[in-house]
This record gives structure tokens, sequence and C-alpha cells, in this order.
């Protein structure tokens, strides 16, 4: 109990510090939101109009402390205000609209990723010096190259070249959003490429984890012992081996569960995604300091969450974390 | 920010294209695919209040405006929802005779009460008035008249009160706060009806009881969410039918051997000009500024980093063609001409130490950033040292807001008539002091003739007064050089004519082609008709 009273403590406090670094970055950005619709709108607007528009898009020359006072007010009352780009709608709704298709992509794939990547870990780790070697340089090597370059080229071969996979948008334009057969059809098509982007560049992680603790656990005597009884192959492996080989990997999946949010934003910028990815690179583009602030927020708690689940996992899963 | 080369040849043959079109009795006209800015996704927005957030052919297809302005030809109105205009009272005051018979699509009619709602919902919002009209009233005389009053004279403001304004129907919007409201049901007097919304398309389908006999010919407009990488493979594809959008190799994406049908068109909407800092001392020299001017190689800058996409500009900054009229006629044929010799001899006054800029462009408008490499290069030549830097837009608009830059590239939009580029290029009220942001004359320009000249404009209804008032300005642009016009900032637009034709262009510019200019579009799908007639 008191390990858990210390952990939140400690959570609440780098939540106050990451809804302040929230309020304070998109400040500094130099330039003004009003002013760069201006110049994005070509004489659509008249300048004399500003002053007017910033009053209706709530952007005030206030001080900087009564606006921090204002925002976590705002923000204890669950208000994110109304989004500067696409004002009048709320950045709640922003979120919400963007936010299931990013966790849906981004976690169905760091899902795979992690379950393809683990197993192949430990069979590697198990079949040493056969030609299964031979897929970790090829998945470092993918892991290495940029996210986004693997998204390019994918969209060049199997998107534009074979026209296999539609290379953009999250459902195609033929079918209406809805529980449907065809609906989800077409999100599942819509997202091999991305997804399959995804699964790609992230594996290499989980393959070294699992094949690196894997080979220590196999030359554990209690292995060693189980060998010895003549159980099979597959139970020292899975049962004996991996199972105790698999807490770091814990780790690292409940923590990449936190960045699911976060998103591979040029992941979606390249396939044109409709995630919260898009919705940020607009907002920074635009100085949309409400949206900005928002999608900041849901992804410094998506990850603080995944951090505590982290902990928790590890308290339950081993007794040794527990003093 | 592009530009565009005008072939004539592809367009002479507008209109004869026959091929692939399936007509007959029985077969329905095919939709137009559109897509007209950059996005990835729709917010369900038909508010024409709004700026930013609001989709396309909201104002123009569903909304409409009292009369419609040709962008292209200065001068040209058309009555619209508003059959004639009057002024009076020292251009404090208009009236409009309305039109007869309008209905909205819920069949309730159109009459005097929905304009004045309109306009009173601006002075009740300043946030909704975007165009800063200086309303002070509105009033309905009778069923077909409404009489709005000024607080000043706003004869030069006549296209932002009956020619951007979309009027709304006071029966629907007097229940929901205009500036949050986002009208998910547009109920509009326009050609078009929206029919179906989700986030990643929207389409409208013809109004049947259209006030124009017969139109629009197009039954169904679609507007699929493209970002701006997809547009340019739905380009490819031949996905789109009509698109507003830079296209960086134009002639292998879209055209692909096919000028007939796969055309395009970049009238001029603005100009793109090298803004002198007048605050820094030595570029506020006018020998200075004109040996700039002459060192310039404006021709190739066009060809080169614009692509050949648009035209040198006329050393008055008024697009050309539409513009003739407003040029100064000692000007009239006036153009660039490099002449290294003189820009030498104008520089030899000046101490070649302090012959040293920044020139400041944002680094995502990389023809800027190409145009400015070859400023740099053609200064050189005459022995100024330019170092350009490219900088985030975010930082670039508001450097240049606040007249912290030595040098910098900017496109001024032309509007309705020479009158709205001339006062935010040269107007003295616009200029801030340095360090406070101004929203329009950048470069800080103040004299008094070219103030005069902008109030004598802005004082009259007579066409040949402000005509003469333009040629003033134009005279002061080309002898005085507050800024140096580059090239014209285009309008982007690419239409396929296998489904319908009738587009705008060169030979008959009836209406800026691209798909984003409201209500320019509306006019554009009006003027359509099938492919093969």
């Amino acid at each position: 109990m008191r390990f858990l009273a210390r952990r939140l403590g400690f959570y609440l406090l780098t939540a106050w510090a990451a809804v302040t670094l929230n309020f304070l970055i998109p400040r500094l950005m130099p330039g003004d939101p009003v002013d760069l619709l201006v110049a994005r709108l070509k004489g659509n607007v008249d300048p004399a109009a500003v002053e007017a528009m910033k009053k209706a898009f709530g952007i005030s020359d206030a001080g900087l402390w009564t606006q921090y006072v204002d925002y976590l007010g705002n923000l204890f009352r669950g208000e994110l205000g109304r989004s500067i780009t696409f004002f009048p709608t709320e950045v709640s709704t922003v979120i919400a609209d963007s936010l299931p298709w990013t966790i849906g992509l981004v976690g169905v794939a760091t899902l795979i990723s992690y379950v393809v990547g683990t197993s192949l870990g430990v069979l590697m780790a198990w079949k040493r010096g056969t030609w299964l070697d031979g897929v970790l340089p090829a998945a470092t090597f993918l892991h290495a190259v940029p996210y986004f370059w693997v998204a390019l080229v994918l969209v060049f071969v199997f998107g534009s070249t074979l026209q296999w996979f539609p290379g953009s948008r999250a459902y195609g334009l033929e079918v209406t959003p809805g529980v449907t057969g065809d609906f989800l059809a077409s999100v599942a098509y819509h997202a091999t490429l991305p997804a399959v982007t995804i699964v790609v560049a992230s594996m290499a992680d989980r393959i070294l984890g699992m094949r690196n603790v894997m080979v220590t656990t196999l030359g554990e005597d209690y292995v060693v012992m189980a060998e010895a009884k003549g159980l099979t192959s597959r139970r020292v492996m899975w049962a004996y081996a991996a199972r105790n080989a698999i807490l770091p990997n814990i780790t690292s999946f409940a923590l990449s569960l936190g960045f699911v949010v976060g998103g591979s934003v040029l992941t979606e910028i390249v396939f044109s995604y409709p995630g919260i990815g898009s919705m940020l690179l607009k907002g920074v583009e635009n100085e949309d300091f409400p949206l900005m602030q928002g999608i900041f927020l849901v992804i410094s708690l998506a990850v603080l969450v995944a951090n505590l689940l982290a902990d928790l996992a590890y308290v339950l899963l081993d007794p040794r974390t527990r003093q | 920010m592009k530009r565009l080369t005008i072939m004539a040849v592809a367009l002479v043959l507008a209109g004869c294209s026959g091929g692939g079109g399936q007509k007959g009795p029985g077969a329905a006209a095919p939709p137009l695919v559109v897509h007209a800015i950059d996005s990835g996704t729709f917010q369900e927005n038909f508010n024409p209040f709004h700026l930013e957030g609001v989709n396309f052919g909201t104002t123009g297809m569903i909304y409409e405006t009292l009369e419609y302005f040709n962008k292209l030809k200065p001068g040209e109105t058309q009555p619209w929802l508003a059959l004639s205009h009057a002024w009076s009272n020292d251009g404090k005051t208009i009236t409009f005779t309305l039109r007869q018979g309008v209905k909205w699509t819920d069949g309730k009619p159109f009459t005097a009460d929905d304009v004045v709602f309109t306009f009173e919902t601006m002075i009740k919002h300043p946030e909704l008035n975007k165009s800063a009209v200086e309303l002070a009233g509105a009033k309905a005389l009778a069923p077909d008249k409404v009489q709005l009053d000024f607080k000043s004279t706003s004869y030069a403001k006549l296209f932002n009160i009956s020619g951007s304004t979309a009027i709304v129907p006071k029966h629907l919007f007097e229940k929901e706060n205009p500036v949050t409201f986002t009208n998910p049901k547009p109920v509009g007097t326009g050609p078009y009806k929206l029919v179906k919304f989700s986030a990643q398309l929207y389409e409208m389908t013809k109004n049947p009881d259209y006030w124009q006999p017969g139109k629009p010919v197009v039954p169904t407009v679609r507007f699929p969410a493209y970002t701006a990488n997809a547009v340019q493979t739905g380009l490819q594809q031949g996905e789109i039918d009509w698109a507003g959008a830079f296209v960086p190799d134009i002639d292998k994406i879209y055209v692909q051997g096919k000028p007939e049908t796969n055309k395009y068109y970049f009238p001029p909407e603005g100009v793109v000009a090298l803004l002198p800092n007048l605050t820094h001392p030595v570029l506020s020299k006018p020998e200075v500024r004109q040996a700039i001017s002459l060192a310039i190689d404006r021709d190739k800058i066009v060809k080169v980093a614009e692509r050949g996409y648009t035209k040198v500009a006329h050393p008055t900054g008024i697009p050309i063609p539409g513009g003739e009229a407003f040029l100064p006629p000692a000007y009239k044929n006036a153009a660039y001409k490099v002449d290294i010799a003189k820009a030498k001899e104008l520089l030899k006054g000046v101490d070649p130490a302090q012959l040293k800029f920044q020139l400041l462009v944002p680094s995502p408008f990389t023809d800027w950033v190409n145009a400015a490499q070859l400023i740099r290069e053609d200064l050189a030549k005459v022995g100024i040292t330019v170092e350009t830097r490219g900088v985030a837009f975010q930082d670039w608009v508001s450097k240049v807001g606040k007249g912290s830059y030595d040098l910098s590239i900017r496109a001024t939009p032309a509007g309705a008539s020479p009158y709205f580029q001339m006062r935010s290029l040269l107007f003295s009220e616009l200029a801030k002091p340095v360090g406070t942001a101004a929203t329009g004359n950048y470069q800080r320009w103040k004299d008094a003739a070219s103030d005069k000249l902008i109030h004598d404009y802005a004082a009259t209804d007579d066409l040949a007064a402000q005509q003469k008032a333009a040629q003033g300005l134009g005279t002061i642009m080309v002898e005085k050089l507050p800024v140096l016009p580059l090239f014209y900032s285009p309008a982007w637009a690419q239409f396929r004519t296998s489904k319908y034709v009738g587009w705008p262009s060169e030979q008959d510019p009836y209406a800026m082609p691209s798909p984003y200019t409201s209500p320019d579009a509306a006019v554009v799908l009006l003027n359509l008709r099938p492919a093969g007639t």
C-alpha cells in the first residue's frame, strides 16, 4: 500500500509537470495563430478583422500567469477549449474523432509486433546456429531504417506501382462509416500497409530483447534439469525458459502501450491516416494552442498510465520488487 | 505559391473534346469529383460565417452572395441574389433590390429579412465580420429592398459587402449562436444541397428548384478528403476531375500526354514581391532599390524557381491580363529588363561595405527558397551581398509582420479590384512601428501621395475615377519602388474535360478557376455542360 501511495504521488507530480510543459511549449513558438491564419488565407480575410477573430478564438493578451491559472481551471473542469484550426469544433471532439483510428492502428500493430517478435526471439534462442539466426540482422536493418522511409517504400511498391493496397485514407470512399461488414473490411484493407510498416520497423527490439534474456535463461540449472527429466523441448522452451525470460519484455510492452497514443506521427502522415498524429501536425502548423495542448495532454497521460501499469504488473509478477 | 505557364495551345482546343462521354436519355450524368484544399479529414461545419474550419462549397454552392464579382476582370459584376444596388449618403448607405421568387431549400421564401438578419449578425458578433465592413445598421425597406448603413464611406468595400458575404436563412440561424454553430444540415438558396457527410467525403446534389432555370447541369458533386501527398496520386490516377493543387511536374503527373482533356489554367491572383525593409538605412535609399530591381533576372526566376507556372509581374504589380484599365498609360507596356551596368552605376555613391542584407524566406515554400538563391546570385553581380535565410513558416510570418528583416519575399492577394492590393501594399496606416505586428505594408512605406490616392479611390463609386487613382498608385510603384514585384502568384486549377466542358480559360476568364475560391467555384459549376455538347 505504501508503495502504491508513493508511486501515485510520484505520478501526480509528473502529471503536473507534463501539464505545465504542455502549456508552456506551444507558447514559446514564434508567431500568433491569427496572423498565421491571415497569411494562409491569402486575402480571404481582412486583416482589420484580426482583433475580433482573436476574441472569437479565445486568444487573450493576458499575462502568462493569468492564462496558466485559466488553463488549469479549465483542465480541471475537463474543458480543452475549441480548436482554432477546426473552429468551432471542440478540441475534445477532434481528439475523440481521431484517437480511435490511432489506437486501432498502432495498438493492433504493436500487439502483433510484440507477439510475433517475442515468439521469434524465443525460437531463435532455442534454435541457435540454424537459418533463423539470419532473421535478426534483417530485422535490425529494418529497425535501423527510418519508419517513414519504410512507409514510403511500401506506398511506392504496393500502393502506387502494384496497386495491391490503398496508400492513403482509413477507409474507402464508397463505404459509409458504420458497423457493417463492408466498412470493417475496408478499414482492415486500408490499415494493412501502415500496420505492416509499424510491425516491420519495431519488431527487432522485441526479438533482440527476448532472444538475449532467453539465451541467459537457457543456461540456468532449472532448465538443464527440466531437460534432464526428459520433458519435451516444447515444454522446456515455453514453460521453463520463456516464462522466466519474458519479464523485461512485459515492461517494454507496457511502456510501448503508452506510446501507442503518441502514435506514429510520420506513418500517419505518409498514409494520410486520420489519427491523432495527423491532427497534431495540423495543430503545430497552425499554432493551434488548444489543440496542441489537448493532444499533448492525452499523450502524456497515456504514457504515465502505461508506466503505472508497468510498475503494477512488475509488482504482481516479481515478488522481489515489492520491498 | 507556384505558377504556371499558360499554354494557349491546349486551351484553344477547349470545348471540342468529344472523347468518352456516356450520354443518351437513359444514362445519368456522372458526378464531378472535386479537390478544393488539402485535408486528411473534414469537420462537419457548413456555417458560412466561419473562416477556415468551414467546408468548401458552403459559400457559393449552398449559400449565395448578393452579387458576383469576377476577380479576373476587375470592375465586372453580375447581379445574383440582388438585382441591383444604389449608393447614397456619400457612400455611407447602400440599398439593394433583391431578386424575387428565390426559395430556401426547405421551401421557405428568401426575403429582405434574411439579408437584414445576416448583416445584423455581423454587427452583433464582430468576430464574424471577417471583411471588417464598418456596418452601422441594416433595415428592410420593402420585401425586396434592403438598406445598409456604414460608419464611413464604403464604396471600396462593395466586394466585401455584396460579393463575399453569404446570406443565411433567418428562420434557422436565429435559433443558434452563429459563432459556434456548425450548421450540419445547411439550408441555402444555392444550386446545390448537402446530402452526405463523413469525415472523408461529402457530397452535394443539385437543387431542383434553383432560381436559374435548367441549372446546374452537373447533378452531383463529390468532395473526397485528400492530403497534399494523396492528391498527387489522385490526379495521376484520374480520380479527381477538378483540383486546385500545386503539382511539381504537371506534364508528367497530371497531363500525361493528354493536353486536350487534362487541362490546367493558373491565372494570377496576386503578386509576389521582394520586400525591402524601408526602415533599414540603406534599403530606404531609392537608388539602392532601383539597383536591386535592375539586377534581378525575373525571367529566370519564373522559369527555374516557378517551373514556368506563372509570369513575370507587371512593374506596377497589377495582375495582367484583367487589370489593363488600371495601368498608368505611361507605363502600359513597361517590362523588367536586367541592366547590370546601370545598377552598378546607381550604387556608386553607396559604401560597398553597407550592401549586405539578409533575405528571409519561409523554408516550406521551396519555390521561394529557390527564387531567393537566384536573387542572391544576381545581386552578387552588382556587389550586393545577400545571405538567404530559410525559417519556419510561423517564424517568417512573425518576423515579417514585426518588420525585423532586411529583405523578404511575400505574396499580396489581388482581391476583387486593385484597391485591395494597393492598399495593403502602400497604405501608411498599415505600417506599424518595427516590433509591432503589421497586417499589411510590411516594408513600412509612408508616403502622403500614396495615401491620398488610396483615399481618392475609396471615396468614389465612379469606375473612371477609381482607375485614375489606381494609375497614380501604379506610377508610384514603378518610379519609387516601395516594393519590387517579382511574379504573379497563380491560382491553381486542374480540370478534366472528359466528363464536363465549359471551364474558365484565358480566352473566357469568367471566374477564378480554382475550386477553393468562393463563390467563384459555384459560378464555374453553373457554366459546365456535359462533354461533347
